[in-house]
């Protein structure tokens, strides 16, 4: 297990208010039940299911990762809905 | 006169050095083949120019056109277009705008305006149900563009009353004194790029004001409506029209480019920026915006709100930001919304401004020019977009952009332009099929006329970046795609839900995986869709441009045919620019993006440009000088 930094970007991170967390955890796959048991813990009625944050690019410390990626100490993971358009 | 409705059936043509008037002549078969917008402008000027003109001489043309659909209160559809040669090309330029000038355009009665000559004294001029006068502008001179509007909207209530609706275009001093990248704005809106904002300078107009009790008719109203009410709500439940550009707008994007090493950083030598979460749309979203708006009969409503002195003005969008934020390694967000109401006052394009000062910078570090630029330090540049405005000091030659400049002062390989026309913010070595675009755009360095690949290289669909597989052919498919739905006076925008939502927002399920690997190898199938567009009899829900003609215009349209204008119009475009000088050989990128990895350790971090460029004159049926021929031309109905 490491301890790494989470980054929520786009509308998640908008709709959550939440900036940044530390979280514990192996690959990135295993973040997205920590998230969300966070992000239930702040809003009981917060709809989003693990689906939603598995459909998120993944960076870690900036390069795009797909989310069977391992984590180290110390890495800072990014996760952003999918957006488009400019 | 036209049998279609939502045209209103006349195009005018002015000159200001003969004070005549005339209309111009454009048959029913010319709309069904050019449509509206920037490719009337380019027939116009296919008809008119014979390669000799000169931007700023009296024969250059200032059109501008609305499209069939502007005006309609289709969802999205308030475009128009300026076009005219360009004082920073030098070769045939369009710039698209939101807001209302085109609705009100139309209103008076008018298709498109076409102005030639020059006049005496600074004007503005004034259209109201087709009449124009010329009022004296000695008064505005000097005027910041949101000044101008102001004083014109009090005059105008003077002079008509204080129920009059009008719709403006004006420029600041920065066209006044012919800096080669000044914008026309249009209420907050700008038609940006190109200089167009110089030409209006050089022919002394100050402001043109539309307005009008002309009625824009519907072919089928009834089923006008319902599609309206269907392709809004669409539009409405898209997760990128609904939810992402409404809330976070473009700036939404500088994260995603972060992560994709796309964002443009310190004059485009790296695609990621430290400090990029301060001037993300997050931070936008978080820190500075007040509210979003939008264009006339916008659902999308993708515009900021932000304070600026007390002040609620129009904040920046993506290529501000990363332009004046990563690129010139600012994050500073209160300034970058700071300069993006200076440049919109000032009446300058922030791209092509940016993007010559990110140029400055780099050329001051490396000692080719000591101008006192350097990334990073950027407190005083207030100061500077003002002294471009008005060629004060270092001002005066920044005002001639980057390509210019480095013509005098050494340092080309750095100078991030093609045909003269700086890039945008997405940095091209991290999605190569978009650096194509760059390189053969018929305007020069620009995103969108350039096909704007980057949507499908990370910025919404996610097939390879780097590969250059079936690049040129989807190229040639998005910038005929995106020029058809622009003819017709449709934001760009709408064009995101024609992607099913669930390909983006399931970007990681099996099916959008599988269409993101089966792209880049369907280049064979673009290609013969362009070959025969016949193939493509049919409309689809996904595109409702077709319908939307048929039911708003009365136009007979299907997708081949659709495609076949846009396709059209860039052709006549790279027929006018082929007498301005422009081949294969313009159709080029610095040595920065073509020659230096982005990454010394992945060998595909650069844009193989020469490779896909042979591709793309071939799926375009161009010669290898990158020229349509006569016989080419005519097949395509261009005589």
């Amino acid at each position: 297990m490491a301890k790494v930094k989470l980054k929520l970007f786009g509308l998640l991170r908008i709709d959550s208010g939440i900036k940044e967390l530390e979280l514990e955890a192996s690959t990135v796959r295993e973040l997205y039940p920590l998230l969300l048991k966070e992000l239930r813990r702040r809003d009981p009625k917060c709809s989003l299911e693990e689906k939603d944050l598995r459909a998120c690019v993944v960076a870690v410390n900036d390069r795009r990762v797909k989310p069977g990626a391992r984590l180290s100490p110390g890495d800072v993971v990014c996760l952003l809905p999918p957006v488009a358009g400019g | 006169m036209t049998k279609y409705s939502g045209y209103m059936g006349k195009l005018l043509m002015i000159d200001l050095s003969e004070g005549s008037e005339k209309e111009y002549p454009w048959t029913d078969r010319d709309r069904e083949l050019y449509l509206g917008g920037k490719a009337v402008a380019s027939k116009i000027m296919y008809d008119n120019f014979t390669g000799r003109e000169d931007p700023f001489s009296e024969e250059n043309l200032i059109i501008i056109s609305t499209g069939p659909v502007t005006g309609t209160f289709a969802p999205s559809s308030n475009r128009f277009d300026i076009s005219s040669l360009s004082p920073l090309t030098g070769i045939s330029s369009s710039s698209n705008c939101g807001g209302d000038f085109g609705f009100y355009l139309k209103k008076a009665g008018l298709d498109a305006l076409i102005i030639r000559g020059k006049s005496e004294k600074p004007i503005w001029i004034e259209i109201d149900d087709g009449k124009l006068s010329y009022h004296p502008a000695e008064e505005l001179r000097g005027m910041r563009t949101g000044e101008t509007q102001a004083v014109l909207r009090k005059k105008l209530a003077e002079l008509h009353g204080p129920k009059g609706r009008y719709g403006m275009v004006s420029i600041g001093p920065a066209g006044e004194n012919l800096v080669r990248y000044a914008a026309v704005i249009s209420g907050e809106r700008a038609a940006g790029r190109a200089g167009i904002g110089a030409v209006f300078g050089s022919k002394n107009i100050k402001a043109i004001v539309a307005s009008g009790s002309h009625e824009i008719k519907l072919h089928d109203k009834e089923k006008s409506m319902e599609h309206h009410k269907k392709w809004t709500a669409a539009l409405k439940a898209h997760p990128i029209t609904g939810a992402q550009l409404p809330r976070l707008g473009t700036a939404g994007l500088v994260s995603s480019m972060q992560m994709n090493g796309q964002l443009a950083t310190r004059n485009f030598s790296a695609g990621r920026f430290e400090d990029f979460e301060k001037v993300s749309g997050e931070a936008l979203a978080e820190e500075e915006n007040i509210s979003n708006s939008g264009c006339l009969s916008c659902p999308i409503r993708c515009s900021r709100t932000v304070d600026v002195d007390g002040k609620k003005v129009k904040g920046p969008e993506l290529e501000t930001l990363g332009l004046m934020g990563a690129n010139l390694a600012n994050g500073d967000i209160k300034l970058v919304c700071r300069w993006n109401h200076e440049l919109d006052e000032l009446g300058m394009d922030s791209i092509s401004c940016a993007g010559t000062i990110a140029w400055a910078m780099e050329a001051n570090e490396k000692g080719l020019w000591d101008n006192g630029l350097k990334f990073g330090q950027v407190d005083d540049l207030s100061r500077v977009l003002e002294d471009i405005a008005f060629r004060r000091g270092i001002g005066d030659e920044l005002a001639e952009g980057s390509k210019r400049l480095s013509d005098k002062y050494g340092g080309k390989d750095f100078a991030i332009q093609s045909k003269g026309m700086e890039l945008s913010a997405y940095e091209p070595r991290r999605a190569v099929g978009q650096g194509l675009g760059y390189a053969v755009s018929n305007r020069g360095g620009c995103h969108l006329n350039g096909g704007y690949l980057v949507v499908l290289e990370g910025l919404g669909l996610n097939i390879d970046r780097q590969t250059p597989k079936a690049k040129a052919d989807l190229c040639m498919f998005m910038q005929d795609f995106m020029e058809a739905i622009s003819l017709c006076g449709h934001c760009l925008f709408t064009s995101y839900a024609v992607f099913p939502g669930f390909l983006i927002s399931k970007a990681n399920s099996p099916i959008p995986r599988f269409v993101n690997f089966i792209i880049p190898h369907c280049g064979w199938a673009v290609r013969m869709l362009n070959k025969l567009p016949g193939m493509a009899f049919m409309n689809m829900p996904l595109i409702p441009y077709t319908y939307e003609l048929k039911y708003a215009v009365g136009m007979k349209m299907n997708i081949g045919r659709f495609l076949r204008i846009g396709e059209r119009s860039y052709n006549v475009e790279r027929a006018v620019n082929a007498r301005f000088g422009v081949s294969a050989e313009k159709d080029k990128l610095p040595k920065r993006l073509t020659d230096v990895l982005q990454d010394p350790k992945d060998p595909h971090s650069r844009v193989p440009l020469e490779k896909m460029k042979k591709v793309y004159y071939r799926a375009r049926g161009w010669g290898s000088d990158g020229l349509p021929s006569r016989k080419k031309l005519r097949s395509l109905g261009i005589r």
